[in-house]
C-alpha cells in the first residue's frame, strides 16, 4: 500500500515539484494550498506523513495553527515543519508543537525524501519488537538506529529526526571530533554553522532535562563537536 | 567668535542708552544754562535801566550837588559829558579796601597788586599814590622820590615861605562844587594834619587845620612817604595831588601832580562811586548772585557778593552725581554765568558805566544733577537689565545650541540611530531645526534599520523562486529521457542555484548573529585554551597561512557565549585570511588590562584606509576589492566585521582596526570585558 503523503504548501510550483518529486519515490501525495482545504482534508482522513509550510496564504503562521490541530488529531503522525523561514524562533515553536523536524527550503528534494522515508522507517520500527543489532549503547545511552529513538538512563529522549542524526553521528565513535560540515551530512541537512550549534544546544537542554549533570557532547573551539563518554 | 559673544557685544549697544542720556543731559543743561542766561541779562538790564543817569550814584555827582559854577571853565565836565566820557591821566580811581589800612606813614597794609599804583613825573621828579576806599573813607597813600627831603621848620608859620619844607597839596572839587586847597606839611615824621590857607576876616590868610584830613609822613630811603584819609563826604568830582618838593627850606619848589601848579585847580577826577550805590545794589540782591558796577572802563565801582551762599540748601551732591558728572562735564564747563549790562546817561547817549551780574552755576547745576542723576540710574539700569537679559538669553541659546549639536553628533553613531531628539517641543525656530532634524534622523533611522533588514528580507524573498528553481532542477535531473546533452546544461544551472542559495545563506547571516545573540546563554568561561584551540583548528583550516598566537599564561575569565565568541574569531580570521597573501602569517593576540582582555589580529595585508576607519564595522559596508581575495568566490556583503562588532558589545566590549605601524598591515582590535 501506498504510503499517503501530505504537502500543505500555498506556491503552487514548489507544492507540484514536492507532490512530483515524492510521486516519483512511490508515495501517494495529496497537496493542499492552505489550511483549511487541508483541515477539512485530514478531518476525513489522516495522512500518513505531512509536510507543512509555515506560512500559509493569508495567514503567516497557519503552519503552525495546522500542526498543532493535526498533533490533537494523532500523536503518532510524523509532521515535517517546511519553511522559508529560517529564524531561530520558529523552529523552536514548530518542534514545540510536536513537529518531528524543522527544514528549510534549502533542502534538496533528495534530502527531503530521505527524510520522509527515515520518519516512515522510524514509524515502522516502533510497531517492530527490539532488533538489537541496531541499538548502540555507550553507558547510560541507548541508540537505536532503526526506530530513531535515544534513551538516556532508561528514559526516551525525545529528538527531532535531525537532532537524532547528530547525536547518532557522535555516539558511534565517542571521542572522534565530528566538524559542523561532517554532523551536516550525517543530519542529510544544508545548515549553517548557528544553526548546527543550537542543534546541540538543544540536544544537550533535552538530555539535561533528564539528567542535569550531562555533559557527553563537547565542544572543540574551532573544530565540532565530540562525544565523550 | 562664538554667538554668546556676538550678543554680548550686541548688548555692549544697550550703553547706548546712558551715552544718549548723557547727550541729552548736556542738551539741557545748555538750554537751561541759555535760560538762565537771559534770565541774569534780564535782571542785569533791569538793574542798568535803573540806574540810568544815575551818575550820582556812579560817581557821587548829582544835579542837587553839583550845579555847574559859572566862572568855572570846566562846566562842561558835568554836562553834558560824563565823568568817564574822557578819561584823564589824571583821574583817580582808588581801590577797594578791605580794612582800614592804618595811618602811620608805612605802605605795609596796602595790597600790593601791581599795577595800582599812579606814577607822576616831572624831569627826574617823580612820586607814586595809591588810592583806596573803605567805606566812607578815601585814603591816600604818596610815596615821593625825593633825595634831598626837607622838613618845615620846627614851629614855623606855614604862610613864611621861607620856613617851608616839602609840601604836598591835596586839591578838591567839593560836592558844592567848589574848589578847595588843603596843604600837608610836617616838621618831622609821624601824624600830620591837613591845613588850609582861607582868608581871614580882613582878607588877611588864615591857616585852619582841617582835622577830618589827618594822616602820617615817614621818611623812607629814597625820600618819603605820606599815608592820608579823607572822607568821601568832602569830596566832590574832583580831587588831586601836587608835590611841592624842595631841595631846602625856603627854596622854589618844583611843583608837579594831578593840580594846575599856578592856581591849583584841579585836573583829575576821583572816581569813586556813591556809598548808597552798595546799599541800591544789596537790594538786588539774592544768594548765588554777584552784581557789580564797574566802570566803562573796567574799573569797578561797587560791589554786592553773595556768590558764596548757596542757593538752595538741598541736600549735598551724592557720590554717584559726581560720578556721572565727571562723564557729563566738559572741560570748558565754567562754574558761574556772567551777564553784563550798559548803565546809560540820562539821555541814552553815552555808556557810563557797565553792570555785571554774576551768578554761581550751583543754582540750577543741583537741579540738573537731580535729573540727570535719575536718568542716568534708569537708564544705566536699564542697561544692566538688558545685558543680562541678553547674557541669560545667550547663554540659554547657547545651551540650547550645544545640545543639539550634542544630539546630531551622537545621533550617527555606531550604536545606531537615536530617535528622541532635544528641543522638539519649543515653538520658537530652533524648535523649527530640532524638529527637521528629528524628521531626517527618523527617516535615517528608518532607512538603515530598511538597510539592516534589507538582506535578511532579500534573503527570504528570494528564497522561495530559488526553491522552485533548484526543485524544479532536481526534479528534471529524476527525469527519465532528459538528453545526455542536456545533463551539461543541467549540472550547470544546480551549480548556480547552489551558489545562489549560498549567498542567500550569507545575507542573512547577520539577522541570524543577531537572533542568536538575543537568545545566546551567558556563561564563564576561560578564554585562553578557546583561543589555543582555535588557533590550531585554524592551521588545519588555513594550511596556507601560518597562524602565530601570543596568549597570557594565566587564566582570563570572560562572562559570555563561547560559541558567539569562536564565531566572532572566524570572522576576524577570515577577515585576515582574505586580507592577507598566501605563507602570510596571522598574529593572534592576547593582552590584558586590569578590566580588559584585548583580543587583538594582525595580519601583514592592506592596511585600513583612513576612509574606513569608522565605518568597518557598520553594516553592509566593506571596502574590499572586486577580486580581493584569492580563489574566494564566496558572497561578501560587508556583514563580517559587523557582526564581529555585534558580538564584542554583546560581551560589553568594543571592536576596532587600525593600520600596523608602516602600514605594513591591519590590526583588529576586540576589548572584552573580564570578569
Amino acid at each position: 500500500m501506498k504510503r499517503n503523503v501530505a504537502i500543505v504548501e500555498d506556491e503552487p510550483a514548489i507544492r507540484d515539484n514536492y507532490a512530483a518529486a515524492f510521486t516519483r519515490e512511490g508515495y501517494q501525495v495529496r497537496a493542499y494550498a492552505n489550511r483549511k482545504q487541508a483541515m477539512a482534508a485530514f478531518a476525513t482522513r489522516l495522512p500518513d506523513l505531512a509536510v507543512i509550510d509555515i506560512s500559509l496564504e493569508d495567514e503567516p503562521e497557519g503552519g503552525f495553527e495546522l500542526c498543532r490541530q493535526l498533533r490533537a488529531l494523532s500523536a503518532e503522525l510524523p509532521i515535517i515543519f517546511l519553511t522559508a523561514r529560517d529564524s531561530e524562533l520558529d523552529a523552536v515553536s514548530g518542534l514545540r508543537l510536536g513537529a518531528d523536524d524543522f527544514l528549510t527550503k534549502d533542502l534538496s528534494l533528495a534530502h527531503l525524501i530521505a527524510r520522509v522515508n527515515a520518519l516512515f522507517r522510524r514509524v515502522d520500527a516502533l510497531r517492530k519488537p527490539l532488533e538489537a543489532s541496531q541499538v548502540v549503547r555507550r553507558g547510560p545511552l541507548m541508540l537505536d538506529g532503526e526506530r530513531m529513538q535515544v534513551e538516556w538512563e532508561g528514559q526516551v529522549v525525545l529528538l527531532s529526526l535531525t537532532e537524532f542524526w547528530i547525536v547518532h553521528a557522535l555516539a558511534r565513535n565517542p571521542g572522534h571530533v565530528k566538524n559542523r560540515q561532517q554532523l551536516m551530512d550525517a543530519a542529510n541537512v544544508v545548515l549553517d554553522d548557528n544553526t548546527i550549534t543550537s542543534h546541540v544546544k538543544r540536544i544537550r537542554r533535552k538530555f539535561q532535562s533528564i539528567d542535569p549533570t550531562f555533559d557527553a557532547v563537547q565542544t572543540v573551539y574551532g573544530m565540532g563537536y565530540r562525544w565523550v563518554e | 567668535m562664538s554667538l554668546r559673544l556676538k550678543l554680548l557685544l550686541l548688548g555692549l549697544l544697550t550703553l547706548l542708552l546712558p551715552w544718549g542720556g548723557c547727550r541729552y543731559a548736556r542738551q539741557m543743561e545748555d538750554a537751561l544754562r541759555e535760560g538762565e542766561r537771559n534770565s541774569l541779562q534780564a535782571v542785569a538790564q533791569t538793574i542798568a535801566s535803573s540806574l540810568q543817569g544815575r551818575t550820582d550814584l556812579l560817581y557821587r555827582e548829582g544835579k542837587e550837588h553839583a550845579p555847574p559854577p559859572p566862572d568855572t571853565q570846566d562846566n562842561t565836565d558835568d554836562h553834558p559829558a560824563p565823568a568817564e566820557a574822557a578819561p584823564s591821566p589824571y583821574d583817580l580811581q582808588p581801590i577797594r579796601l578791605g580794612a582800614p589800612p592804618f595811618l602811620d606813614g608805612y605802605s605795609d597794609e596796602w595790597p600790593r597788586t601791581p599795577g595800582t599804583w599812579r606814577y607822576f613825573t616831572r624831569d627826574k621828579h617823580r612820586f607814586g599814590i595809591l588810592a583806596g576806599v573803605y567805606e566812607r573813607m578815601l585814603y591816600v597813600l604818596l610815596d615821593v622820590e625825593d633825595d634831598h627831603w626837607v622838613f618845615d621848620a620846627p614851629g614855623a608859620n606855614p604862610l613864611d615861605a621861607s620856613t617851608t619844607g616839602d609840601r604836598v597839596w591835596v586839591g578838591i572839587l567839593d560836592p558844592t562844587g567848589a574848589e578847595r586847597q588843603y596843604f600837608l606839611s610836617a616838621p618831622g615824621p609821624g601824624t600830620v594834619t591837613a591845613r588850609r590857607i582861607e582868608q581871614g576876616e580882613y582878607g588877611q590868610p588864615l591857616v585852619v587845620d582841617e582835622p577830618r584830613m589827618v594822616g602820617a609822613w615817614q621818611p623812607i630811603p629814597k625820600g618819603y612817604q605820606l599815608e592820608f584819609q579823607v572822607p568821601l563826604s568832602m569830596i566832590g568830582r574832583r580831587f588831586g595831588v601836587l608835590i611841592d618838593d624842595r631841595d631846602q627850606r625856603g627854596a622854589t619848589a618844583v611843583s608837579y601832580g594831578t593840580l594846575y601848579s599856578d592856581d591849583l585847580h584841579t585836573v583829575g577826577r576821583l572816581i569813586v562811586s556813591a556809598p548808597e550805590l552798595t546799599g541800591y545794589l544789596a537790594q538786588f540782591m539774592q544768594p548765588g548772585l554777584r552784581l557789580a558796577v564797574t566802570t566803562s572802563s573796567g574799573r569797578l565801582l561797587a560791589q554786592v557778593d553773595a556768590l558764596a551762599q548757596v542757593a538752595v540748601q538741598g541736600p549735598q551732591r551724592g557720590i554717584l552725581a559726581s560720578f556721572y558728572r565727571r562723564f557729563v562735564d566738559r572741560p570748558g564747563d565754567r562754574k558761574q554765568i556772567v551777564s553784563d549790562a550798559p548803565i546809560y546817561d540820562r539821555d541814552h547817549h553815552n555808556v557810563i558805566g557797565n553792570l555785571t551780574a554774576t551768578e554761581t552755576a550751583d543754582r540750577w547745576s543741583r537741579l540738573r544733577d537731580r535729573a540727570l542723576t535719575q536718568m542716568l540710574n534708569f537708564t544705566l539700569i536699564t542697561s544692566a537689565l538688558a545685558f543680562i537679559a541678553m547674557f541669560a538669553f545667550s547663554a540659554w541659546l547657547a545651551l540650547r545650541l550645544s545640545r543639539l549639536r550634542r544630539a546630531s553628533e551622537s545621533a550617527l553613531t555606531r550604536e545606531g540611530l537615536i530617535t528622541t531628539f532635544p528641543e522638539t517641543h519649543s515653538p520658537d525656530e530652533l524648535g523649527d531645526v530640532a524638529r527637521g532634524f528629528s524628521t531626517l534622523l527618523g527617516r535615517l533611522n528608518e532607512y538603515t534599520g530598511y538597510l539592516r533588514t534589507l538582506a535578511g528580507k532579500l534573503a527570504h524573498e528570494i528564497r522561495t523562486p530559488l526553491t522552485i528553481v533548484r526543485s524544479s532542477l532536481e526534479n528534471l535531473e529524476s527525469e527519465k529521457g532528459v538528453p545526455s546533452g542536456a545533463r551539461v546544461y543541467l549540472e550547470r544551472a544546480r551549480q548556480g542555484s547552489e551558489r545562489l542559495n549560498a549567498i542567500l545563506i550569507a545575507m542573512g547571516a547577520a539577522t541570524r548573529v543577531e537572533e542568536a545573540i538575543s537568545n545566546a546563554e551567558r556563561s564563564r568561561f576561560d578564554l585562553v585554551p578557546l583561543l589555543a584551540s582555535a588557533a590550531d583548528a585554524y592551521r588545519i583550516a588555513f594550511a596556507e597561512r601560518r597562524f602565530a598566537t601570543e596568549l597570557p599564561q594565566e587564566t582570563v575569565m570572560i562572562d559570555g557565549a563561547p560559541d558567539l565568541i569562536m564565531q566572532m574569531l572566524d570572522k576576524l580570521i577570515d577577515n585576515a585570511v582574505d586580507f592577507s597573501p598566501s605563507g602570510a602569517t596571522i598574529t593572534l593576540r592576547l593582552t590584558l588590562d586590569p578590566a580588559v582582555a584585548v583580543l587583538e589580529v594582525d595580519n601583514p595585508g592592506p592596511p585600513i584606509a583612513p576612509e574606513a576607519q569608522g565605518r568597518l564595522f557598520e553594516s553592509l559596508w566593506q571596502s574590499r576589492r572586486e577580486g580581493g581575495g584569492e580563489n574566494d568566490n564566496r558572497p561578501h556583503f560587508g556583514l563580517g566585521l559587523y557582526i564581529v562588532r555585534l558580538i564584542a558589545e554583546f560581551h560589553g566590549g568594543t571592536a576596532a582596526a587600525e593600520s600596523l605601524p608602516g602600514n605594513s598591515g591591519a590590526r583588529f582590535t576586540v576589548r572584552l570585558v573580564r570578569q
